[in-house]
């Protein structure tokens, strides 16, 4: 995988807290020497006590707002995305997932707060901010008379690379998405799977240190959608991070390491998987968060058949 | 079997009057051909066969009137065309099934005109020494056409394999009617105002050249002439009769063509351009326009435009020379206009450009390379066609500077209000003629306001040409053709710049406008 090479490349292995691991460069020895007695954890440079220092923030949300007409959609959100991170936001139908998403990529203008992607404020500074973001919006069309490798190498052009750059990487996804077969047809030929896939493809063509994806795996079948996790953990590993939204509870419990559960344009529940959905699933918590399943009455013609 | 295909051609028929929509269109045409038919019959009795000019517009006419009649039936859009596949699921005798479809071919309206235009044939030549030659040509002419007809239906039906092609052949031929009806009702006028009667004859000279005219011409001929003309136009009925039980079966046990979309290597346009963003989107957009349905209308339509105002313009009288500074200048009007819609075009696929770090600028210049790649060579070729037409000496630097001045303004002003008020535009996929669910009353202003636009901003230019042009001054004219290019160099760059300032200000709310839509 090409595209993964350059980032791990450049910033090492996350897990290791690799932006911690100069700080402590001058202790290093001391602690390697009291290491003995707790032989098995020869990593941990600091004393013991101290947590280990979390990854930098690359997307940073502030009070964010955005009102159409009357009706608030999203309601001062603030989310905290740190580098490497897996991080899921779900949210009824109507919640404001691809409002707030969009406010991040910068194809809505918010009323009010501010987005930092890697230190860019996206409505001060937008070009900056786009140049490391990739987008898969939800809903919205393609230049689908391109081929699929035509679509590719237009993002790559929009994004600024070189053609040789655009090509190879083009190949190489289409590999690791399963759709380098199709290539050469026509988007508008393609299944609603497919596009998502060569969506995917086109958001990470540049190689960006963040990717915003909403409902990423909406009607993919699930061996793409295995495929298609196993590139983003592989992203996420050498220190990309991921921001995406799923009405699919299981999937996000199994992809996500971070959620914010958004009702009404609120943020009702944010953190790790395991600090939201404590000792439920995450689903049972969601539809707790979510008001709760509200009981059906009425209806009761439905229980007495017509026969 | 044969009358079974009779009579579902006649049930076909009467269904165009079921329900009151299509009983109107169904009217309309009926209008239309009665209209042309009766037409044919009156200004057959008014032609004098001993007078040169008007055998010259007989033949004109009648070589327009034929072609019309051939491509009439693909007009209707081959929905209930009867071409042989259709029949190839039944167990219809290859030979009458080719026999039955033969017949069907006269029933219809473009039978009643191919019989109507022999006819009128015949009257136009009655009552010289050469009526029954005249009835000879008429009679195989009509069968000519009717046998055309159906090679032409059995052919386009196998083209016809995908929505947009039978879109494409449907406009073609109603382009083609139009143009043919025009080009008879021309012949008539200039035979009736009695002028320029020798480009006339010229012009039914190559026609009686073409397979259109080869009949038409016969009775006007000399003994010999005559006797070849009529003979080949008995070959070729006998030919198309011959293979036509051949044509039939081979397409009716040939498989089917599916629309398998090519493979197509490499990137196309892409691999020709520059590795940058702007001629990415330029290659992109250059893609649209040819293979878009909504940008090749405007292609198509582009050039009937000032067609259509010299036509009109000839028929009210204006002296025909000097027509021919019309269609340059208007044709670089329409075209640098048209773009002033283009984001609309792109729907929401617009996101791509919103979410890329993409200047302003380079969205907007990529935009205007397919038109001026269109629009340069074909005014710098027409350019001086137009200026030696029109008989006005030193007119060409004011027809050049005028055309490309009015081009690279529209595509200025164009820039600037694609990026500031696009309107809903037909969505991406839809027909060239379909009609967005939702346009309001903004289109109207928006369309009125940049055509008047690229106008005052070309009015300078414009003014010192028609002064030119009055006082005969041909230091007037350069200097016209000068200001003209100047204007647009000038407009052109200043509205991609403001376009390209406007188009990242705005982007956001661009993209959620054609969301709306």
């Amino acid at each position: 995988m090409k595209l993964a090479k350059p980032a791990t490349r450049r910033t090492g292995k996350p897990e290791v807290t690799a932006p911690g691991a100069k700080k402590p460069a001058g202790v290093a020895p001391g602690a390697k020497k009291a290491a003995p007695s707790t032989a098995k954890a020869p990593r941990a440079p600091r004393s013991p006590r101290a947590k280990p220092e979390p990854p930098p923030v690359v997307v940073e949300v502030t009070s964010l707002r955005k009102k159409y007409g009357s009706t608030v959609a999203v309601d001062d959100i603030d989310l905290t995305v740190r580098r490497g991170s897996m991080f899921g936001v779900v949210g009824p139908n109507g919640a404001g997932k691809t409002t707030t998403l969009s406010m991040i990529t910068g194809l809505l203008r918010p009323d009010s707060g501010t987005v930092l992607v890697a230190g860019s404020d996206v409505w001060r500074d937008p070009i900056a901010a786009k140049r490391v973001t990739g987008v898969l919006p939800d809903r919205m069309r393609l230049f689908d008379r391109l081929t699929g490798a035509q679509l590719l190498y237009y993002c790559g052009m929009l994004h600024g690379l070189d053609r040789s750059t655009a090509s190879s990487r083009t190949e190489d996804l289409g590999v690791a998405l399963g759709i380098e077969g199709s290539l050469n047809r026509p988007v508008r030929d393609y299944s609603i799977g497919m596009v998502k896939k060569i969506s995917l493809a086109a958001a990470m063509i540049h190689s960006p240190r963040v990717l915003v994806l909403d409902e990423p795996f909406e009607s993919v079948d699930p061996v793409s959608t295995s495929q298609a996790i196993d590139l983003l953990q592989r992203y996420t590993a050498s220190g990309g991070t991921v921001l995406l939204s799923s009405h699919n509870m299981a999937l996000v419990e199994r992809v996500c390491d971070s959620v914010a559960v958004i009702v009404d344009g609120s943020v009702l529940a944010v953190g790790t998987l395991d600090e939201v959905r404590g000792k439920q699933s995450l689903e049972e918590r969601f539809v707790e968060l979510a008001g709760g399943r509200v009981a059906v009455e009425g209806l009761e013609w439905l229980t007495t058949f017509s026969d | 079997m044969v009358d079974h295909i009779l009579r579902l051609k006649l049930a076909l028929l009467g269904s165009a009057f079921r329900g009151a929509a299509s009983a109107v269109r169904a009217l309309l045409v009926l209008v239309l051909a009665g209209g042309v038919g009766t037409a044919l019959i009156l200004l057959a009795r008014e032609v004098q066969v001993d007078r040169a000019d008007h055998r010259a517009a007989l033949i004109i006419v009648a070589s327009a009137i034929a072609l019309g009649t051939v491509v009439a039936p693909l007009s209707a859009g081959l929905g209930s065309a009867l071409e042989p596949r259709r029949f190839a699921a039944f167990p219809v005798p290859r030979g009458q099934l080719a026999l039955g479809l033969m017949l069907a071919g006269v029933i219809g309206i473009p039978g009643a005109l191919a019989v109507t235009l022999g006819i009128a044939f015949e009257i136009a030549w009655a009552d010289t020494d050469k009526a029954g030659l005249a009835i000879l040509a008429g009679v195989v002419g009509a069968i000519l056409l009717v046998m055309a007809s159906q090679y032409l239906v059995a052919v386009t039906a196998q083209l016809a394999v995908s929505s947009a092609a039978v879109r494409m052949i449907t406009t073609a031929a109603r382009l083609t009617i139009a143009l043919a009806l025009g080009a008879a009702a021309m012949a008539v006028v200039l035979v009736q105002s009695g002028e320029d009667t020798e480009g006339l004859v010229e012009v039914a000279s190559v026609v009686a050249a073409t397979p259109l005219g080869f009949l038409w011409a016969a009775p006007g001929g000399v003994d010999a002439e005559i006797a070849w003309r009529l003979f080949g136009g008995a070959v070729a009925v006998a030919a198309l009769v011959a293979a036509w039980p051949w044509v039939v079966s081979r397409i009716v046990e040939a498989p089917q063509r599916i629309r398998s979309a090519p493979a197509i290597r490499g990137l196309g346009w892409f691999d020709l351009v520059p590795a940058t963003a702007s001629a990415a989107i330029a290659a992109r957009s250059l893609l649209y326009w040819t293979r878009d349905a909504r940008y090749r209308a405007v292609i198509i339509a582009l050039p009937v435009a000032p067609a259509l105002m010299m036509v009109a313009l000839a028929l009210a009288g204006a002296p025909v020379p000097l027509l021919w500074l019309i269609p340059v200048p208007v044709f670089a009007l329409f075209l640098g206009w048209f773009s002033h819609n283009d984001v609309a075009y792109d729907h929401s696929a617009m996101w791509m450009h919103v979410a890329a770090p993409l200047r302003g600028f380079s969205d907007r210049w990529g935009r205007v390379v397919p038109p001026l790649l269109i629009g340069t060579p074909l005014i710098l070729l027409a350019s001086p066609l137009a200026a030696l037409w029109s008989e006005v000496p030193d007119v060409y630097p004011a027809v050049v500077g005028t055309g490309l001045g009015l081009l690279l303004t529209g595509l200025g002003v164009s820039s600037v209000s694609s990026a500031l008020t696009p309107y809903p535009a037909a969505r991406p996929g839809a027909g060239p003629w379909d009609q967005p669910p939702l346009i309001g009353a903004a289109a109207g202003w928006v369309q009125s306001f940049t055509l008047l636009a690229i106008l005052a901003f070309m009015s300078p230019s414009l003014t010192l040409a028609v002064m030119g042009l009055l006082d005969e001054d041909p230091e007037m004219l350069e200097l016209a053709g000068w200001a003209g290019g100047a204007t647009g160099f000038g407009m052109l760059v200043l509205g991609i710049l403001i376009g390209g300032f406007v188009f990242r200000r705005r982007a956001p709310e661009l993209l959620g406008l054609l969301m709306r839509t």
